[in-house]
């Protein structure tokens, strides 16, 4: 933390709706794909429940529960709760959907998900608003750890999907995928860039969604966006970039993502919207050491600390994610 | 009430007035936020700080201080404006608020801001602490309390009655818990969310010493805060206190959807004339 002379500042910029998402200039976006796309399956799917712990209007699953009134079960700002009367819906053969911010989800929720769901093979999709830096708001809402908590969990599969586009298939998915299912959203107005590569999300699958001879970025989450477009940026330098998106943390598409590495004659970079500790990087690391390729890895990522409190693209900027300065990193490694 | 009381009650309007002040500046600063909440508290924060209190604002780190442990960390823009008015740091500060590299981040915590003990924001820990604390202060016979601000939707967190159970057990006659009880939380009204009533019921079957109060009545709030430090029972206490949103400023108390409000630029100056109104009268 850094202190600031006193009573010298005025707020250049103000702190955003603690609950925005993060959205680059000149996308296209689609309001509340989570909740909408959940209303559309769950009007074919009676045992689809959804369920909040007092932030239902802050993670979009409102709008389902003004639709289904009695399928919607607010349980009060008790997330622990939560978690565990989703796994006990599911022991009855429901699918509850059950929303919190990202950081309740994975920190206060983890015993109560290791026991009464993954371990039972409960189907609760348990979806977390927030994902990584996308609040000013401070540590407790920045979610920089929840995909390194939750890789250590047995059974549970963990996605972190790139816009609308791919949060509209990726609903559907999960309810057809029989266990339990941790997700991170963007919720409010959404960026759409998938549609324009004519992407079809798939758990467990990668996709190589632009190919390049100079630098591999292997990215997941929102990064993803950030990656087409920074790759766009560095064209114009003449520096090719390829981007291989994994919305799909565990189980990862270790073939998909060892048959780019094995190319060779690129700088890899992993990028990710999640602590430099157990998120992507780390998972790609551990699997090219694994496969016994002595390839180089870079990792964008949010730094190894409690991360300031502020507006969020100053922070953005400070920790690296954003567009601008992944293009400068990716520069300065080549 | 006896002349001496009066004129103490009446700086604490005084008191309370400025810290409604202090909040509608730093909220004008953003244009939005917490501001319902700060307004509907700055009562009871004005009975706990120029009351009730033992501190020392100059050195925030004085060892036989009350501590307060402000368990809803959004609620920072609240207790910002009181430690501005108790003098912690200084007024100039406010218009940081949530600002990059403030002091005053828009959720309390205890890195940031003298006179902060705790980083709430996730939402749970304030009695949890408060009976660390308890059992640490007794062990060092420690003669100070310990204060702890809720919210009413934070009724429905498990740790807070896993708190109360050891609180109890413990005899922490030195927690003063305090309970914002304002009818609001995220997702809408707090009793529609989750009913968490009856509420004083349920702490008294837990061991406490139970008041409920209107959280804006000065006199009222300083008794119970009295009542509550001299009570001779060995229970931990705790004061209910039932607030407006928005309380001081007309147009603000009983709208709807307060949790997190947003105003246009000129609805400020408004806000500020409809306080200095309120303190008219
Ligand atoms: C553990 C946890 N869950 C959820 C939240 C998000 N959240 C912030 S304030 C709030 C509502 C809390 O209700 P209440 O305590 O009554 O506060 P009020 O709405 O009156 O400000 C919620 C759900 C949080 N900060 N911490
Ligand atoms: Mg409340």
């Amino acid at each position: 933390m850094t202190t600031a002379a006193l009573g010298t500042l005025t707020p250049a910029l103000k702190a955003p709706d603690i609950a925005a998402s993060s959205i680059d200039e000149g996308h296209r976006t689609v309001s509340m794909p989570f909740g909408r796309a959940l209303i559309r399956l769950a009007e074919t799917r009676p045992e689809i429940v959804g369920m909040s712990a007092d932030l239902a209007k802050y993670t979009d699953i409102h709008v389902f529960a003004e639709r289904f009134p009695d399928r919607f079960y607010q349980m009060g700002m008790s997330e622990q709760l939560m978690a565990t009367a989703a796994g006990g819906l599911a022991k009855e053969g429901f699918i509850p959907f059950a929303t919190t911010y990202a950081t309740f989800a994975s920190r206060r929720c983890y015993d109560f998900m290791s026991q009464a769901v993954a371990e039972q093979h409960a189907s609760v999709k348990l979806i977390g608003g927030l994902p990584g830096l996308t609040t000013g708001y401070g540590p407790s809402h920045q979610a920089t750890d929840d995909i390194a908590i939750f890789r250590a969990m047995p059974n549970l599969t963990i996605i972190d999907p790139c816009d609308a586009c791919e949060i509209e298939q990726m609903v559907p998915a999960i309810a057809d995928h029989p266990g339990p299912v941790y997700a991170r959203i963007l919720r409010g107005n959404v960026a759409s860039v998938l549609d324009e590569y004519g992407y079809r999300f798939e758990i467990g699958k990668s996709a190589l969604l632009r190919g390049g001879n100079d630098v591999l970025i292997v990215s997941t989450g929102f990064m993803t966006m950030r990656a087409l477009d920074a790759a766009r940026d560095l064209k114009a330098d003449g520096i090719d970039v390829a981007v291989l998106h994994v919305p799909t943390i565990k189980p990862l598409d270790e073939m998909g993502i060892l048959r780019e590495v094995r190319r060779g004659g690129r700088l890899i970079v992993t990028a990710e919207n999640h602590s430099i500790v157990g998120g992507l990087g780390d998972a790609v690391a551990s699997l090219i050491g694994r496969s016994g390729l002595a390839t180089e890895l870079r990792q964008i990522a949010l730094p190894d600390r409690f991360l300031d409190a502020g507006t969020l693209p100053v922070l953005q900027e400070r920790y690296g994610i954003t567009r601008s300065a992944m293009c400068e990193s990716i520069r300065r490694w080549l | 009430m006896t002349e001496e009381a009066h004129l103490h009650n009446s700086g604490l309007a005084e008191r309370a007035h400025r810290v409604r002040r202090n909040a509608l500046i730093m909220a004008e600063t953003q244009g939005q936020g917490y501001i319902a909440q700060a307004l509907g508290v700055a009562d009871v924060l004005s009975v706990a700080y120029f009351h009730a209190m033992k501190v020392r604002p100059e050195q925030p780190d004085w060892e036989e201080r009350d501590r307060f442990l402000l368990s809803v960390g959004h609620y920072g823009i609240a207790h910002y404006a009181v430690l501005a008015e108790a003098g912690y740091f200084p007024e100039e500060e406010l218009t940081t608020y949530a600002a990059d590299d403030s002091r005053l981040p828009m959720s309390g915590m205890t890195s940031y801001t003298p006179g902060a003990e705790m980083s709430g924001g996730s939402i749970g820990l304030g009695l949890p602490m408060a009976v660390g604390m308890g059992l640490g202060l007794k062990r060092k016979g420690s003669k100070s309390f310990i204060y702890t601000l809720m919210g009413d939707g934070e009724l429905a967190e498990g740790p807070t009655w896993e708190a109360a159970i050891s609180a109890a057990n413990y005899g922490l006659d030195n927690i003063i818990a305090l309970v914002d009880f304002n009818q609001v939380q995220a997702d809408g009204p707090s009793m529609k969310v989750m009913n968490t009533e009856p509420v004083s019921a349920k702490f008294e079957a837990f061991g406490f010493f139970v008041q409920r109060v209107d959280g804006n009545d000065l006199p009222k709030l300083v008794a119970a805060f009295d009542r509550a430090r001299e009570h001779p029972g060995p229970q931990p206490r705790i004061i209910i206190c039932d607030t407006r949103m928005g309380s001081g400023v007309d147009f603000l108390e009983g709208r709807e959807k307060s949790h997190f409000i947003r105003l246009n630029p000129e609805d400020w100056a408004r806000a500020h004339a409809a306080l200095d109104a309120r303190r008219a009268q």
